[in-house]
Formats: structure tokens, sequence, C-alpha cells
């Protein structure tokens, strides 16, 4: 059966009646866009849930000592080579970062808190929502930096401000408990106020000095997210890689790290598909009916068809190609308008500082940006298709269930 | 091969209508022999259009055996009468039956394309068959734009372009004035005259029994007279 004359039989089926089919299309143009752009919007969310959890001085891998996540403090450390660096091709690591990181008592004149004091390098700290706050005063000037920089949150609790000096408390080495005053070079502004409240950092060499150990607690490292687009086996590369390296301590992912977070990235994923099944899967009674009624107007035409020698089979693949085509132009104008959705409109991402305390605790950022991704958009476009076939076997198997003389005596 | 292209022994067909049995045929025996111009006449129930749609392939008796051109027709398969259809009959039907979305030029090199004709050839047969005719005025008009006449002789020229042993025609002149209709008879006859087409066609219309070469009566399901006279 030539494909040509079935396709030129399609085609021009579906201009018989324009306005119907135009609705048609019309239906499916808005429902794939709006997939499209709720698919861009989730994973927008998605991943900046994971660059959040990434960003809170996690990193896409981290070196432990063992038994550090179950009782975090500087007895579960590790001393780290000075010339160390990760043994991984340039290019596919954005930067790694050494840190002691302990829990502590920080005083002020008027009020006392718990925190987590933070030994770091300000120079390597791009790859930690550090590198990206804004900041009230003074930043760390290096790792030696004995100052400490303190959450605007912290230090509307602790009612200090730059310049005053803080009393931190915390246990070293030998398990004896080491205080120290610091002056606050600045305030930081995380745009949330758990990671203000939470976390003063010191340079790395200034703690090591207060603990009197030369030991880091953690190395944190941050893979390229291009990389990791185009490589999905990169991070457990990365991880095997230090792993044997850092034979005697935990190697973990942030996956491991941040299981809430990484929970919900692969529940995206689900709730991706059955978002898109629940939407196209209500368009297709839609198209059924059309493709039905379009059937049924047409009996005689099919019975005439197979009386002069047109097989089933061919009067099926008719039905279906009808169907096909009808949606291969829905889905192509859809995605079109949903990319146009994605970058013209939301380009520049949703402001939602406004509910900036519950979508910090979501784990998300300030700024939602749509993300459309390759993946997505094959996805949408073969089960589409895929639907679209669906979706013509009923109105087909209607267009062959009479016997040729039955259909043209209709 | 046979000189005969139909022949029907003793078959019968009832059909349920409302679960009360009508005897649409009952052990008729018919033969056309290659070249001839036969008309199926009776009234309405007397058997005609169940017979031609056996010969057809369309419908199965219940009894008896049918063989068109040699082939046995009980023993196909639905896929193997609808390839006997398309490669060795020629349908043209009360109500033309044209495909729509297609123009006249289109519709005439359908079967053909069915067929697996290449372009070519099927232009050049399609061009010919229009001009012949006397339609090729109308190759590029769609059904809705011809009138009935018109649109009659394009399901001829469709039904007779691929050269098949054995025409049909069910009421062709149902549809028709009777000017358009004597035109149409012309036309048929003709094509058995000159091009030799075998054609056999049901009808109760008097005019077209007139230009048929032989006709067969039915009546009850029976054949009640099958005579040869002079065509008008």
């Amino acid at each position: 059966m030539p494909l040509k004359l079935l396709a030129q039989l399609s085609t021009r089926n579906l201009f018989r009646h324009r306005r119907r089919n135009l609705m048609m299309l019309l239906a499916i143009v808005v429902a794939v866009a709006g997939v499209i752009l709720t698919n861009a919007l989730i994973r927008g969310m998605q991943y900046d849930m994971r660059e959040a959890a990434v960003a809170n001085l996690t990193g896409h891998i981290k070196v432990l000592a063992p038994g550090y996540l179950d009782d975090p403090n500087i007895e579960k450390s590790f001393r780290l080579a000075p010339d160390w660096q990760p043994d991984v091709p340039a290019g596919e690591v954005e930067g790694w970062a050494a840190r002691i990181r302990i829990p502590a008592v920080i005083m002020s004149e008027r009020e006392t808190r718990g925190i987590q004091f933070v030994g770091v390098d300000p120079a390597r700290e791009n790859i930690s929502f550090l590198g990206d706050v804004t900041l009230i005063g003074e930043g760390l000037k290096d790792a030696e930096d004995g100052r400490v920089l303190i959450g605007v949150e912290l230090a509307r609790q602790l009612e200090t401000e730059v310049g005053r000096r803080l009393v931190i408390i915390t246990q070293g080495l030998d398990g004896k408990n080491r205080e120290a005053g610091f002056r606050i070079a600045g305030l930081y502004d995380a745009e949330g106020t758990a990671l203000e409240k939470q976390f003063v950092f010191t340079g790395v060499g200034a703690l090591q000095k207060m603990v009197n150990a030369d030991v880091v607690t953690e190395v944190s490292v941050k893979l390229q997210d291009d990389a990791l687009v185009t490589d999905d086996k990169l991070e457990l590369d990365v991880k095997s890689r230090l792993a044997s390296f850092f034979s005697t301590l935990d190697v973990m992912d942030w996956q491991e790290l941040e299981p809430q977070a990484a929970a919900m990235f692969v529940y995206v994923d689900s709730a991706i598909l059955i978002w898109f099944l629940v939407i196209m899967g209500a368009l297709i009674f839609g198209l059924v009916n059309t493709l039905v009624t379009a059937v049924m107007e047409r009996i005689r035409e099919f019975g005439m068809l197979r009386a002069v020698g047109m097989k089933p089979s061919a009067v099926v693949m008719q039905v279906v190609l009808e169907s096909t085509i009808i949606m291969l132009v829905g889905v192509s104008v859809g995605i079109v308008v949903g990319w146009l959705l994605c970058t013209a409109w939301l380009g520049d991402g949703i402001d939602l500082s406004r509910w900036s305390e519950g979508i910090e605790m979501a784990g998300m950022r300030s700024r939602l940006t749509p993300r459309l991704m390759g993946h997505d958009v094959i996805l949408v476009t073969v089960l589409s298709l895929v639907f679209g076939v669906i979706a013509a076997l009923y109105p087909a198997w209607r267009a062959v269930k009479l016997k040729p003389l039955e259909a043209i005596r209709r | 091969m046979s000189d005969l292209v139909v022949r029907c022994h003793s078959i019968s067909r009832t059909y349920q209508d409302d679960s009360v049995p009508v005897r649409a045929l009952v052990d008729v025996d018919f033969e056309v022999a290659r070249g001839e111009f036969v008309s199926l006449a009776g009234p309405s129930g007397s058997g005609k259009s169940t017979l031609l749609n056996i010969i057809g392939g369309l419908d199965r008796p219940d009894a008896g055996t049918v063989e068109v051109d040699g082939v046995g027709l009980n023993q196909l398969s639905e896929s193997d009468l609808s390839d006997l259809r398309l490669h060795k009959l020629g349908f043209v039907f009360q109500a033309y039956n044209l495909i729509p979305v297609l123009s006249a030029r289109e519709n005439v090199e359908f079967i053909m394309q069915l067929q697996g004709v290449p372009a070519g050839e099927r232009h050049g047969r399609a061009e010919a068959m229009l001009e012949e005719l006397g339609i090729e005025s109308m190759a590029d008009r769609r059904p809705g734009e011809m009138s009935g006449g018109q649109q009659q002789r394009v399901a001829v020229a469709r039904a007779i372009v691929t050269h098949p042993v054995l025409l049909l025609a069910d009421e062709p002149s149902a549809n028709l004035d009777s000017t358009t209709t004597e035109e149409l008879l012309k036309l048929l006859r003709r094509l058995n005259e000159e091009h030799g087409v075998t054609i056999v066609t049901a009808t109760h219309d008097p005019l077209v029994m007139s230009y048929a070469r032989r006709q067969v009566r039915l009546r009850d399901g029976r054949i009640i007279e099958d005579s040869a006279r002079e065509a008008a």
C-alpha cells in the first residue's frame, strides 16, 4: 500500500473539516505548551533544590572521616596534604574546598546560640552558597583570617553588629574546650534565615590553631554542571576515584548526604511523567471523539475504498496517519509556544521572595527559573505521537468493523 | 482461459431482516461470457443487487459456487477477495462514491495507485481515459464541483482505466436524469463494443435494460427470464 497515497488522503481529509480539526489542534497546542511550561518549571524547582542542597556546603561529593555524620566533632577529622588536588580531568570539576566544620557555642554580650563553626579558605568557597551571599562589612581575606563572618539573622538574634567581638567555645582535638574571641568582619545575607542562623565562618588556618590540630573534617568537591548533563556517570566516576585515594575515609555523594533532597529529585521525575499522562490522557478523549466523528461521517467512503480493493490494514493506517499528523503538527507548535513561554515570558524566572521562608523549608531558593530540558521535549514528542496512534485505534476499528457492502449501504 | 468470465452454480443467499429470514437468491445458475453486456433486472428485493454483490466478492453465498475469471471465490479469504476486486473487477456505484478530497484525475488514478502502477504510466492512462470519456476539462475538479453525470463518468473512468475483466454497475443511472443516463449508457455500450469490456449491471431502469444485449430478469430470488436481444 503506497504510504504516499495514504498520507495524501489523510492530510486532505484533515482539511475537510477545518474548524473542527483546528479546534482539536488548538487543544493539543495548549496542552503541549502547558506541559512544556509546567515541566520546565518543575525541572527548575527540581534542579534548584539540588543546587541548593549542593551549595549548602555539601558539594556533589564529600570526603569525611568515618563516623563524622553520626557525631560531627573535631575528633572525626583527617589530615590533608598541602599539595592535594582531586585526581579528576580539568573541566569536570568546578572546584573543591577543604573545611573544618564543628559544633560550637557563640556568645555576644547579650545572647548565646549553638552554631556550626566552619573554617574555610574563602578563595575556594565559590562552590558553596558563601560565594553568592550579599555581604555587609567585609568578607574573610584568606584562610588565616582570624575574624568571623556571621549571618544577618544570627547577628539580629545576638544583638550584635560588624566590628563587635564574639566569644566562641568549641572542643579541641585533645577533648578540652577551647574558647576564643573573634571580631566580626561582616554579615552575610543568604536570602533565607536557616543558613544565616546555622553557619559562622572563619579562616580554616585560624580554626586549626584554635583546636590545636592541623586537620580538616571534610573535603567538598563540586562538579561542572555542563559535564554532569553530558555524562551521567561522571558523579560515580569521580566518587570512585576519590574513594580509592581516600581509602580509609568515607566518600559520599550529595544523595547520601541530603537524602530528602535526593528523594525529591527522583520524585519529580515521576511527577513530571504523571502530570504529562494526566494532561495528554484527558486530551486523548477529545482526539478519539473527533476521529470517531470523522470516521462515522466517512463510513461509506471507507466501504467504497475497501470495495475497490483497499485492504483493512490500509484503512487503519489512514486513520492512524490522520491522528498522527494532527498530533505531530499540534506537538510541534505546542513545543514552540512552550519554549517561547519559558524563554520570552519567564526567562528571568519567577520571584518567590514573598514566600521565602516556606520556600526555604522546601529546599528551594527565592527565584524559580524554568529549565527546559531536551529529554523532556523528546519525551513529550514521542509519548504524544504514541498517544496519537493509540487514540486512532478505536476509530480505525470502527472504520473497518463493517463489511464493505454494509458500509456502502449506510 | 475459459471464455466465461462469471460462473455461478446453484447459489443461494438468505438474509436475516429483523430476525425474519429473507431468501434473496434461490438456487441460481448464472454465467457471463467475455465481452457480454448483461443487465440484471427486476423489482426491488428480486435479488439482482445480491447477485451482483456476490459476483463482485462483496457478499458470499450460503450455498453454491462462484467463479470469476476462473477463480473460485468461495475459498478466498477476505484479503484475497480484496486483491481480486483490486486487480480483476471494476465497480460503478449508484452514488458514484468518488473520493471527495481527490480531483477527477486523482480519482481515476486512485486504483492504479493501489495496484502500484508507476506514476508516469498512471498519469498517461488517466489523461487518456478522461479524454476518451470527454471529461478532460474536469480533470482538476473535485467531485463536489461536478454534476452527477460528470461524477458518474469519472466513476466509470476509474473503474475501467485498470482494464478489469469485468465491470459491475449497480443502478448506475439511479441519480441521473434521462439525458445524462442516455449519455452514460452510450458510453458503456461503446466501451463494451469497442474495447470488449464485459459489463454486468443491476437495474430496474428500462432505459438501461434496453442498452444491454442480454437481459436477465429476476423475481423472488430466481431467474425467470434470460434473453438476448438487439440493443437499442
